[in-house]
């Protein structure tokens, strides 16, 4: 319960009047009541910024500092009041803690500053207001990484490794290339081997100038067919050995050679391996040449030595349903103006729109703004129709991709706070279901036993670790007692206690999604 | 098109507007159109102010506490103890049916008590204005907590009449019993039956019910509650509680 909600149980109580003359069975004795002092103000002294409140303020949260008699340690005799030697503006947003039962966190104070301060005051943060809760979270991972980083790099300069298998070590090699010297020799090694099998793929196609007695110009891969062939064989050597190894390091083989980046490997050595195999037979060169297309996947390797490759790569697998849309509503408009061309057209002698087909290419290239110009309208209405369609075409194009644009930047920044959010409301859930435990047991507790005094231990007890601070057990008592007596009204027995969902703050409407306990 | 007007004039009558400059139908279609665009633009305007009148118009401040201290059986400390509580929740001064609820709820989680609640509500409110103000309020406790006996049946009778017409009939005890039947919630031991509130109600009538009319009225109900023990220590209970 809120502390401010706790205000009113004086006048549930009295309202349980309203049950006595239909009550079918007699009412439970009231608990005792504890006679604390006359109600009087407090003086709290924060580094000479004075603060006042009433006792039982602080002392609705008995777990803490300030409503424990812990305070009395900070008495100072002399001019009767408490004295903190600490910061007064953060003790302020403390003080309304006690005060309005929500503690706030302020975005211009330092994280670390009013983690003290809280630890300091006994107060868990996990009770910081859901309206602050988000920011001191994203916060206080920042600082946590920021100090991680800090270690990491302190520590990279003097390892201190401890024992891994010699398969462990290999595997941490290979995933980050900066931990042994090693690693980076065979990370540049390899991506050396990669960019030369790429250049040799590219340059084998080039006409090289043939000797006088040619009637035709050769491309270099036929003029130094040994020559590549020997290139090709080296690289394709290391990238075995690479996979291979890599196989063998792999913590779980299956999930490695499930993984895409095995996938692109294979792909990219395997034709080399099929051109072995298979012999010179006429049949099949011709698949054999378009094996050969595959060595281009060599260049899907680099995506291990480039962060911006696979950030890439996620991004468009993120985007998959808007790239999907915007394919179909292109699909949608080519087909559309491809027909209607062709009929306009088709008019026309010696046209070029021979059929709807046809005029796909001629709908892509002008809805792109190409304008190859290799086939263009004759007739005034094709004309027409075809403006039209470089028109739209601007239009079915432009629009949709700033936003996917901006789908990329916020499907990233989304997945990362999605993660953060799904083990945040985990926590919550657990912190939440622990003080209701606490608090329903300790009522089942307090039935059984019929004893009031010690329904707060057994409730502390069964609480756990009571990630918050407890309210007055003196609150939880009395509500206690008028649930007997609503019990005793009706003549039924309460089995379990629901929870509720959000602290129950006035404002809103609390949420009745209980989960039984 | 003549010399651009002032604005105010456009809420006048467009026929006045036309006959005095002599414009043309064209022209003043043009004008409505542009002032339905200006209005559509800005839908708020007028609903923003009334809003801020309604907001400001809640405000409530209780007597002085002298007077209340004179109708209600409360001590001044405890009146402002009592106030300091009730202005922390509800700062505007007074409690809305749905407030009111909503903070009754939060004791009953396992329940629904928001029909409790509302009986609950119009029993405080006594001058029926559809809020609880800080005097409604300390009254009503007043006569709960330091009242006689007498009076806290009285309260409590009003409270079941949920007419207000002096009598309680069978329906009307139904009715609340059903809600206070309602706050135990769905867990409860026995399973709640669907007789069980009319078994309950025809024990209270038997028993309250003297003549047999079919309804209780307030006398027979103050006489069956002081003859009954169980009642009578029961109203004791919550004396203790400010």
């Amino acid at each position: 319960m809120a502390a401010g909600v706790a205000a009113w149980l004086p006048f549930a109580r009295a309202a349980a009047i309203g049950w006595m003359p239909v009550a079918s069975a007699p009412m439970p004795p009231p608990p005792r009541e504890m006679r604390r002092g006359q109600d009087g103000l407090i003086m709290l002294n924060v580094s000479g910024t004075r603060f006042q409140t009433w006792r039982n303020t602080l002392e609705r949260y008995p777990d803490t500092l300030l409503g424990s008699t812990e305070r009395d340690f900070f008495f100072h005799e002399e001019t009767n009041e408490y004295f903190f030697d600490r910061d007064p503006d953060i003790f302020r947003h403390i003080l309304n803690f006690y005060r309005t039962g929500k503690l706030h966190y302020p975005r211009h104070e330092c994280i670390s500053a009013y983690d003290e301060e809280l630890a300091f005051f006994g107060i868990i943060p996990e009770i910081i207001g859901d309206c602050c809760y988000e920011e001191y979270k994203d916060r206080r991972r920042e600082n946590t990484e920021r100090i991680q980083d800090d270690e990491e790099n302190e520590n990279n300069n003097d390892l201190v490794l401890p024992e891994l298998s010699f398969r462990e070590s290999m595997w941490r090699a290979f995933e980050n290339p900066h931990t042994s010297t090693m690693a980076l020799v065979f990370y540049y090694v390899t991506g050396f081997f990669i960019a030369v099998s790429v250049m040799a793929n590219v340059v084998e196609t080039v006409p090289c100038s043939s000797g006088p007695n040619r009637a035709k110009e050769v491309s270099c891969g036929e003029r130094y067919a040994l020559a590549f062939f020997c290139l090709d064989t080296a690289c394709v050597m290391i990238f075995t050995v690479e996979y291979l190894l890599r196989l063998i390091a792999a913590p779980s083989r299956y999930k490695f050679v499930k993984s895409v980046m095995s996938i692109i490997d294979v792909v990219a050595i395997m034709p080399y391996y099929i051109g072995l195999v298979m012999t010179d037979n006429e049949d099949v060169s011709g698949a054999f040449v378009t094996l050969r297309v595959f060595r281009v996947f060599r260049i899907f390797k680099f995506s291990r030595h480039s962060a911006g490759l696979r950030i890439l790569g996620y991004t468009l697998k993120s985007c998959a349903s808007e790239l999907g849309f915007l394919l179909f509503s292109l699909t949608m408009a080519i087909i559309i103006f491809a027909t209607v061309m062709f009929y306009a057209e088709k008019g026309s002698s010696a046209t070029k729109f021979t059929s709807i087909p046809a005029a796909f290419w001629y709908t892509i290239v002008t809805m792109t703004t190409l304008g190859y110009g290799d086939m263009v309208p004759k007739t005034i209405m094709g004309k027409i129709f075809g403006s039209v369609c470089s028109l739209s075409g601007v239009l079915v194009i432009a629009l949709p991709v700033p936003v996917i644009v901006s789908n990329f930047s916020r499907i990233y920044h989304q997945s990362q706070r999605a993660e953060k959010r799904r083990a945040q409301k985990k926590t919550r859930l657990a912190r939440i279901r622990a003080t209701k435990s606490g608090g329903a047991n300790a009522y089942l507790q307090y039935k059984r036993n019929g004893m009031l005094a010690d329904a707060e231990e057994e409730a502390s007890k069964e609480a756990g670790q009571s990630l918050v601070c407890k309210i007055n057990p003196t609150f939880e008592t009395q509500h206690h007692h008028l649930l007997h007596c609503l019990e005793k009204t009706t003549g039924n027995r309460l089995e379990t206690i629901p929870v509720l969902l959000g602290a129950g703050l006035p404002e809103k409407q609390p949420k009745l999604q209980s989960i039984w306990i | 098109m003549s010399a651009p007007v002032k604005r105010t004039q456009w809420d006048e009558d467009p026929t006045l507007f036309r006959k005095d400059h002599g414009l043309s139908k064209k022209v003043l279609l043009n004008c409505c159109l542009v002032r339905w665009i200006i209005s559509w633009a800005s839908p708020n305007k007028k609903d923003s102010v009334e809003d801020e009148l309604e907001l400001s118009a809640v405000r409530h401040r209780p007597e002085a506490l002298e007077l209340l201290e004179a109708q209600t059986r409360f001590s001044r400390k405890e009146l402002q103890i009592l106030y300091r509580g009730f202005k922390n929740e509800c700062p505007s001064g007074v409690v809305n049916e749905d407030t009111f609820k909503e903070i009754y709820a939060q004791f009953f989680p396992q329940g629904d008590a928001s029909t409790y609640a509302h009986f609950l509500f119009n029993a405080f409110d006594t001058d029926h204005n559809g809020s609880v103000s800080f005097e409604d309020f300390v009254m009503g406790l007043s006569i709960l907590l330091r009242g006689t006996v007498q009076e806290k049946l009285n309260w409590a009778f009003n409270l079941y009449d949920i007419n207000k017409d002096g009598y309680i009939t069978k329906e009307e005890m139904l009715d609340i019993i059903k809600s206070i039947y309602d706050m135990m919630g769905k867990c409860t031991y026995p399973i709640l039956k669907e007789e069980t509130p009319r078994q309950h109600v025809e024990i209270f009538f038997q028993k309250m019910d003297k003549n047999r009319d079919g309804v209780v009225t307030i006398d027979e109900f103050i006489d069956c509650c002081q003859n009954d023990e169980n009642i009578m220590r029961s109203m004791q209970l919550f004396e203790n509680v400010i």
